[in-house]
């Protein structure tokens, strides 16, 4: 990884930029205390249980849903600055459609309502897929809305696109289609993307950061790539029938006992016991952990994390 | 691959030079359907006026009216059809074009679609709301001129005194008044329900009760006149017009009693009664006709007011929560 951490440069570096945000609804607070950064041209998973606060992190991201605290800015211009809207792409759970247009009247909505749009890109994109351009929208399939949402996203060439569970609702020829269309786009125009979703694999196989979200806080922040090796699985023999207190020394994410047998997730903060077997876990694995975890303690890679925000740092 | 798209692409490069933009294409393209209707209802209900008008000046002519008695009935059920229809539009423009113009966009999220573009949601909500109301500002104006234009010379003649709705309502600037204020307030209320067919009921019964607290108001605009004249004698015709509030009986020094205050068996029981309280006049209460276009502009006046209330409200609450 070369352009592993800290963009230089202008806080335009920073594709987002979260500071304290938190958001409050009647029920309580949705998403809280949220600090983190994510550099520009990532592809960046939201990862998190159902509640965790990820479509209202992406609401406040596109200006739908307004903070209660604290500040978020994409490439440094502030979301309640109108000046944002041009910059990024929203793709929600449902992808809402005008059902009475054409194809191509929905892409016009896109050429009259983008001052950047690019029609060649996103009618590239519908006919790639064979949808017809003159057949309302209301009738296509879920794959071909899907598709049709997608060059909507890219004919407005946004700088980061936010994506909402967006492969949910398709079946897995449609979903592989669909990934890579996006991988192709977005790795052609260096767009950031955010994307989040519950399929943990869909997420290995695109995503190279990651954002995890539980009960409303980050749990982790950072490259996919340095997250996996700063844990370890560690398995042993219990001392009376609990982990061992020499674990304690490390970050405990997450440890189960089993008969005589232990096995935890740690977060090693130095050579960890011979007694033990180590190994390094998946990613996958070390998601799931800090999901059913959520009182971990938070985990920043470098230049992810914000100055002020005192969770510690690898 | 690249080459048949650059060529299909360039192929369609040169759209027609378009005369809609932006949000004026989006908001005119999703309404329609319904913008038609409105055209097709202002259009046919025009010609509808204009076609019993000349009707009734056949007939006027023929009979050698305003010189000879024009004939008892010069209008029939066609007439009563018309303002009907009249007196129903604010109702249905409120159902069918503002009830839905923002719901229908929350229920199906298209809302979001349209706010995650490059324009601000206040921008989006102020086309929506500019050409909802300049339409059914457009139709109202136009039924209501000609029906005015119809209405005034031959009032006289026509079914409905000027007070009651049936012309009051749907005559100068009232009913392009009345249908603002219910087109907003559907809009109002389908902005809170976020349910087209919940907020379409809501707005309907919601004006119903408006048209029914206005026909409670209507009389109240201006106010009242006080006429009085001997008890035996005639009403001067130039009162031929005045709508008739109340009526009293009442003495010389001025105290009023009840219509029916001396309503007694025989004729000799009332003029006793009547002689006994010193009742020497009726005394009528009224509005003068004269006073119409003033009424209808006050109330215009209320409702416009209560429009923008709402209106305002609706573009408040947009910037503070989404759609």
């Amino acid at each position: 990884m070369a352009q592993t951490s800290t963009p230089t440069g202008s806080g335009g570096a920073w594709a987002v930029e979260a500071r304290g945000l938190g958001k409050r609804y009647r029920r309580g607070w949705a998403l809280r205390d949220c600090s983190f950064r994510l550099p520009a041209g990532r592809i960046c998973g939201l990862v998190g249980p159902n509640g965790a606060g990820k479509s209202t992190l992406l609401g406040m991201a596109t200006r739908q849903v307004n903070p209660t605290e604290g500040e978020l800015s994409l490439f440094g211009v502030p979301v309640s600055d109108p000046k944002v809207m041009p910059r990024f792409a929203f793709l929600g759970q449902d992808k809402p459609m005008y059902k009475r247009f054409s194809v191509a009247e929905t892409l016009r909505m896109g050429a009259e309502l983008n001052p950047g749009w690019d029609m060649a890109a996103a009618e590239r994109i519908v006919r790639a897929g064979d949808v017809p351009p003159h057949a309302a929208v209301g009738t296509l399939s879920g794959g071909q809305r899907t598709r049709v949402a997608f060059a909507l996203a890219f004919g407005k060439r946004p700088d980061l696109l936010l994506l909402d569970e967006p492969m949910s609702d398709l079946d897995p020829l449609a979903r592989d289609e669909m990934s890579t269309l996006l991988m192709a786009e977005a790795v052609e125009r260096g767009t950031t993307v955010v994307m989040s979703s519950h399929m943990l694999t869909e997420l290995e196989d695109m995503c190279d950061y990651l954002l995890v979200l539980a009960q409303g806080k980050v749990r982790m922040a950072g490259d996919a790539d340095a997250l996996v090796p700063a844990h370890a699985l560690v398995t042993g023999v219990t001392e009376d029938g609990a982990p061992p207190a020499a674990l304690t020394r490390h970050t405990v994410i997450e440890s189960r006992v089993q008969g005589r047998q232990f096995q935890a997730m740690v977060r090693p903060s130095g050579p960890l016991s011979d007694a033990w077997q180590v190994s390094e876990p998946s990613l996958e694995e070390v998601l799931l952990a800090h999901l059913r975890s959520p009182d971990a303690p938070a985990l920043y890679t470098p230049g992810t994390g914000i100055e002020s925000e005192e969770a510690r740092t690898v | 691959m690249s080459t048949t798209l650059t060529e299909a692409s360039t192929g369609r490069a040169t759209p027609r030079r378009r005369m809609v933009r932006g949000l004026n294409w989006l908001v005119l393209r999703q309404h329609r359907a319904t913008l038609l209707c409105l055209l097709a209802l202002t259009v046919l209900c025009s010609i509808w006026i204009v076609y019993q008008r000349a009707q009734l000046i056949d007939l006027l002519d023929a009979a050698g009216w305003p010189g000879k008695d024009a004939p008892p009935q010069v209008v029939g059920r066609q007439y009563s059809s018309l303002t009907t229809l009249l007196s129903a539009l604010p109702v249905v423009l409120a159902v069918f074009l503002g009830a839905p113009l923002i719901a229908a966009d929350s229920e199906q999220g298209t809302a979001q679609l349209a706010a995650t573009q490059s324009v601000t949601r206040r921008r989006w909500l102020v086309a929506k709301l500019g050409w909802c109301f300049a339409a059914t500002l457009v139709s109202c104006v136009v039924l209501s001129a000609l029906f005015t234009w119809w209405w005034t010379p031959y009032r006289s003649l026509l079914s409905f005194s000027w007070m009651e709705a049936e012309s009051f309502d749907n005559t100068g600037p009232v009913l392009p008044a009345l249908a603002l204020f219910l087109t907003a307030a559907g809009v109002t209320i389908g902005v809170l329900v976020r349910r087209v067919l919940p907020a379409m009921v809501v707005t309907f019964v919601f004006a119903v009760a408006v048209e029914t607290a206005w026909g409670l108001m209507r009389t109240h605009l201006a106010p009242s006149h006080v006429f009085t004249y001997p008890l035996d004698g005639e009403l001067p015709a130039r009162f031929a017009e005045s709508y008739e509030l109340d009526r009293w009986i009442g003495s010389a020094d001025g105290t009023l009693y009840g219509w029916g205050t001396c309503t007694e068996a025989t004729e000799k029981a009332q003029n006793a009664c009547l002689s006994e309280r010193g009742i020497v006049n009726s005394v009528m209460e009224y509005l003068d006709y004269d006073q119409m276009a003033a009424m209808q502009w006050t109330g215009a006046g209320v409702l416009l007011a209560g429009t923008a209330v709402l209106t305002a409200f609706v573009v408040w609450r947009s910037a503070r929560r989404p759609l």
